[in-house]
């Protein structure tokens, strides 16, 4: 009877089990498919057109060809080695799935397959969760948890549906990955670390990040040995689990033999050898005296340490283990990318974290995660230890980049779900014993404090009766409060979801004062013009940020895209981009440019345009060329940056300029605004009569959004007028210009 | 007669005295130089080494104030950092560098008749006095504003108008390093001192303590204020009127994090609160069992938990309804300072 009715316990439990979860994974890929109701299933920003573009080549001609591929469309002249410079993981999965769906006969472009890529391992991440947490804590926990990384927005940010990208299922990979890891370290089974190392490696094939959990799975065998919780399934766990990942790790191209050549994989190494000594000492301990034992271990363990040290030094210094990266340092230093790193600083997503967008992303859970924080450091115990560290990194690593937020929010989602659950546990489940056993207990000292608390006046003599229904209420009040702020993690999530991270950047969209939503599709518009009205060997230029949408869209060569990997050609495209027409004329030449793009927003009012990145473009110019490019003299009098009435003659005369302003001036945007009005920057601009003596006007989108221009071929005798760049106050065009320079044939 | 003669020799003679030829200007200078790496100006040499041709030298000049009745903050500082870079170049740059390049100050109590005849108003100022520069032109000057005035920034300057490159070594700091091992040193101390009572170290509430410390710090935005050095708070130049929250979500300043720490911790405090209560009152039922004095109550708790006698158990509800109203009210303080940044937020708890 008994155990029938435990296992019919049990079998509801499961079954509850298996429908939060199967619900969780639901709402996590309904939430994320904003953009695609509202637009159409497509590939959204920068990154993912170059992920998408890969995978459809692995797709068309094979893993093995994709694992040669050399690119000549990227970085013209040089090209691009994709096969040895991507994390291949993201790719091969959805090849996988696209492979799985094409045998069952479920014909699905690979596109559809992209695009629902992320949202679909939302789900998993949510099982991967539910799973670590119930290690942690408990099952209901787990379940809060799974929940709550379900739709938690900093996830979803990098995960709604046509955001293809590597994070996508690199958290998925993280969480399972910390799953087994702390099931292997409870278990003390080589079975799970084996399975440790192989989603590790998983996770290595799809995400830099994996760098994070190389460190911290090594700090908590270090914290864990400090605190004198060794133990023989500590050893059997970790060494299994580094000997293997490190192999299989060195298995991914781009990684080669970083795992045991750079300063970021050395402590690992350290903690494995560490690990052997701990060991040794407690396999020494039994059998020989004290005294021998202290000077043993006392006087080996300095002499190791101290060789141990050396010799790091000395392979780095010998160039045989790299040191630390500049990417590295400027997690710790803070000032150190600013100096060192331009191009890192550059980007928004490296900037530090404002409390808005933790409590954006976190919402209630920001609050309650230290809560879970303090009652694992309160009954701690081996894996605790775990997500304490993993708390407390994140935060900091969170703190100091936008992007690593990711990583905190698998972290805040398992405390948060450990703290409501450990609430929620005392307050709804012990109702029932509480009314069992009240009958028994008699608390009639408690009965003043209870009428005094409760605010509940009641005669003294049913004060007995009056404990356990008082109580009750505090208990269901409470309760319904706290539903009351999930619901409102839950508004708060899809408000966020739906407002701030379901815009694929590609298309653009605006509403009217009527309410109306206006499409703007300027992107697609150019680069379809170019694919179908282009040399299919054309070769394109534009700032970095468009590179990979040219080629996945358009499918034309570009000379610099997102992967920013070699700052002189990106130097040299700025260089261009901010001389006057004839030097960028040669530059261009060079460079065999056909067209040249540039992003303008000044009609529609679009704040993201080339315009406003510009100065970045001087910036990282000078930074190669400080002899012809100076970033004052694209400032105004006043030292501000304009392009309107007081823009420096440099600026005026700037390809930028020209291109983007080109005929801009004979425009009206509104019914009461003088010609040339720019919306972006709210001004007329400075110059409007430009002319254009080496380029044309190839193509101007509908919103003039994009703007595309026609390098003129020379005719029969060249006539490039002096290549000039006046800086202020100086010798201009000295010596090393003037070289490069077509002689002016008398017209 | 006889008398103009020697007179005008006289006169002559110091003429030939202060036109220097260009051999000696180099010279005077190199001596100057020799044993200090800047030359202090007065009005004698300035009219000599630096305004009067002929010279094939570029002088770069700071204008400063150094004497601490002229109020100006910025003055020390960017000397300091301009001392670093004449004393890289007194000690790395090559023979001929030195020759071509020289630096020097003009300190306002020195020599007030410089800033009067430059007709600076300001302070500090550094200029450049190119060799071709004749006597009544205005020189370069650099810009503090835009370029800062980091010794770096001071070197590129130069080898801007110069063409010299000045590799600027900047003599380490060694009070970062002192301060840290200091900090090391008393924490050794104390643990030794404590060696035969390291149970602190294993105190679990300690450690709590410290981790949720820091995870407030970072959720607060801390590490923004370190690195971008918002101002504590601003104050509306039209109204007087202080404010503490910055409208806009890409900015913080200080005194609106701290609001936001403390917001943070209160509601955290208000939910371990509403724990611990039911947390005591199931021990109560279950085993009537004797608690030991906890410290976390004993820490956030109302008056009436403070005067827990022995036989007298903590009271449940009282404890979680304070808890449950901290954690409404703060929460729903936080949302509105968020509201107030993230114009457009519909949602709201409490307060608007």
């Amino acid at each position: 009877m008994i155990t029938a009715s435990r296992s019919s316990q049990l079998g509801a439990t499961t079954l509850l089990t298996i429908v939060i979860l199967a619900l969780a994974w639901f709402v996590g890929f309904a939430s994320r498919l904003f953009a695609i109701v509202r637009f159409e299933s497509i590939i959204h920003e920068f990154d993912p057109w170059f992920n998408y573009r890969a995978t459809h080549h692995m797709v068309q001609h094979g893993f093995y060809k994709f694992l040669n591929w050399f690119d000549e469309r990227a970085w013209y002249p040089l090209g691009r080695i994709v096969g040895g410079t991507v994390y291949p993981g993201l790719m091969v999965t959805s090849g996988l799935i696209h492979w799985i769906l094409d045998s069952l006969n479920f014909h699905v472009h690979i596109r559809e397959v992209c695009v629902f890529l992320a949202p679909t391992f939302s789900g998993l991440t949510a099982i991967a969760t539910y799973l670590l947490t119930k290690e942690l804590w408990s099952p209901g926990a787990g379940l809060f948890a799974a929940c709550f990384i379900a739709i938690s927005p900093g996830y979803t940010s990098r995960s709604v549906a046509g955001s293809y990208d590597n994070e996508g299922i690199a958290i998925f990979a993280l969480q399972f990955t910390y799953y087994l890891w702390v099931k292997s370290l409870k278990t003390g089974s080589i079975m799970w670390a084996s399975l440790c190392a192989l989603s590790y490696f998983y996770m290595v094939s799809a995400w830099g990040g994996y760098v994070f959990i190389i460190n911290l799975i090594p700090l908590h065998a270090l914290a864990l040995i400090v605190m004198g919780r060794y133990s023989s399934r500590l050893f059997v766990s970790y060494t299994s689990f580094y000997c293997l990942a490190t192999i299989l790790s060195m298995q991914v191209p781009f990684v080669g033999f970083q795992p045991v050549r750079t300063s970021e994989h050395m402590p690992a190494f350290g903690v494995f050898g560490l690990l052997q000594i701990v060991a040794l000492m407690h396999y020494a301990r039994n059998r020989i005296t004290r005294q021998q034992f202290m000077t043993l271990f006392v006087g080996g363990l300095t002499i190791l340490g101290g060789l141990a040290v050396v010799v790091y030094f000395a392979l780095v210094w010998g160039g045989y283990v790299a040191p630390f990266s500049g990417r590295f340092y400027s997690l710790w230093d803070t000032g150190y990318a600013k100096i060192h790193i331009p191009i890192i600083a550059s980007v928004s997503e490296h900037q530090p974290t404002t409390w808005v967008s933790f409590f954006f992303d976190l919402h209630i859970t920001a609050a309650v995660f230290p809560v879970g924080l303090w009652y694992c450091i309160k009954k701690v115990n081996d894996e605790r230890v775990f997500i304490i560290l993993y708390a407390v990194s994140a935060v900091y690593f969170a703190g100091v980049m936008v992007r690593l937020m990711l990583t905190l929010t698998p972290a805040v989602c398992v405390l948060a779900g450990i703290g409501f659950s450990y609430t929620f546990e005392k307050y709804l489940k012990d109702e029932e014993t509480k009314e069992r056993s009240s009958s028994q207990s008699t608390n009639t000292k408690d009965e003043k404090l209870y009428d005094k608390a409760a605010k509940n006046v009641k005669s003294r003599n049913a004060a007995d009766g009056e404990e356990t229904a008082v109580s009750g209420n505090v208990r269901t009040v409470i309760s319904i409060i706290l539903v009351i702020f999930l619901l409102m993690f839950v508004v708060h999530a899809t408000y966020v979801t739906s407002n701030a991270y379901s815009h694929p950047s590609v298309v653009l969209q605006s509403s009217t004062s009527n309410g109306d939503r206006i499409i703007m599709d300027d992107f697609r518009e150019a680069y379809h013009w170019l694919r179908e009205n282009t040399a299919d060997d054309a070769r394109i230029m534009s700032w970095w940020d468009y590179g990979y949408q040219i080629a996945g869209m358009a499918n034309r060569t570009t000379l610099v895209d997102n992967n920013t990997w070699n700052n002189s050609h990106i130097a040299l495209v700025g260089k261009a981009m901010s001389s006057n027409e004839s030097a960028a004329y040669e530059i261009m030449t060079e460079l065999d440019v056909d067209y040249i793009l540039v992003i303008f927003g000044g009609v529609i009012g679009y704040s993201g345009d080339d315009i406003n990145k510009f100065l970045w473009m001087v910036r990282i110019a000078q930074g190669e060329h400080p002899k012809d490019i100076r970033e004052e003299n694209y400032f105004t009098a006043s030292g501000e940056y304009s392009t309107g009435a007081g823009a420096s003659e440099t600026m005026l005369n700037c390809l930028m300029y020209k291109m983007s302003y080109y005929r801009f001036g004979e425009t009206r945007v509104g019914y009461n605004q003088a010609g040339g009005f720019d919306r972006t920057r709210g001004y007329v601009i400075g110059k409007k009569d430009i002319t254009l003596e080496y380029i044309e006007e190839a193509y101007t989108t509908e919103n003039w959004l994009v703007r595309i221009y026609k390098r003129k071929k020379l005719p029969n005798r060249p006539t490039v007028k002096e290549a000039t760049i006046p800086i202020k106050g100086k010798k201009a065009a000295q010596g090393k210009n003037k070289k490069g320079v077509i002689r002016t044939a008398k017209a | 007669m006889r008398t103009l003669v020697p007179l005008l020799l006289a006169l002559f003679a110091i003429c030939l005295a202060q036109q220097q030829t260009l051999d000696e200007k180099v010279q005077n200078l190199a001596d100057l130089t020799a044993r200090q790496s800047i030359v202090k100006f007065n009005m004698d040499k300035w009219k000599n080494l630096v305004r009067m041709q002929p010279r094939n030298y570029s002088m770069i000049v700071m204008f400063t104030a150094l004497s601490p009745g002229v109020n100006c903050p910025i003055c020390k500082p960017a000397y300091d950092e301009f001392m670093i870079v004449a004393n890289s170049h007194r000690y790395t740059s090559s023979e001929s560098d030195r020759k071509k390049v020289f630096f020097g100050v003009v300190d306002y109590e020195d020599a007030p008749q410089i800033f009067q005849q430059m007709n600076l108003n300001t302070a500090p100022i550094l200029y450049h006095f190119g060799a071709k520069l004749s006597a009544k032109k205005k020189p370069e000057q650099m810009d503090f504003q835009r370029q800062g005035f980091d010794a770096d920034a001071i070197g590129r300057f130069v080898q801007d108008q110069t063409e010299v490159h000045i590799r600027v070594i900047r003599p380490p700091n060694y009070t970062a390093p002192v301060v840290i091992a200091l900090f090391v040193s008393l924490l050794l101390g104390m643990l030794y001192v404590k060696r035969n009572s390291l149970d602190f170290l294993f105190n679990r509430t300690m450690w709590g303590f410290v981790c949720m410390a820091i995870t407030f710090i970072f959720m607060s935005g801390q590490m923004w204020n370190h690195i971008r050095g918002p101002p504590f708070m601003i104050t509306n130049p039209n109204t007087k009127e202080p404010s503490f929250i910055h409208g806009s979500t890409q900015f913080q300043l200080i005194a609106e994090t701290y609001i936001v720490g403390i917001l943070y911790a209160l509601v955290a405090v208000g939910f371990i609160c509403v724990n611990e209560a039911a947390d005591q009152a199931n021990g109560k039922d279950k085993r009537n069992q004797q608690k030991k004095a906890n410290p976390l109550s004993s820490l956030f708790s109302i008056p009436a938990n403070t005067q827990i006698s022995p036989t007298m158990l903590p009271n449940f509800p009282a404890l979680a309804i304070v808890g449950l109203v901290f954690i409404c009210v703060f929460f729903s303080f936080l949302l509105s300072v968020f509201r107030s940044k993230y114009r457009g937020y519909p949602y709201s708890f409490l307060f608007s």
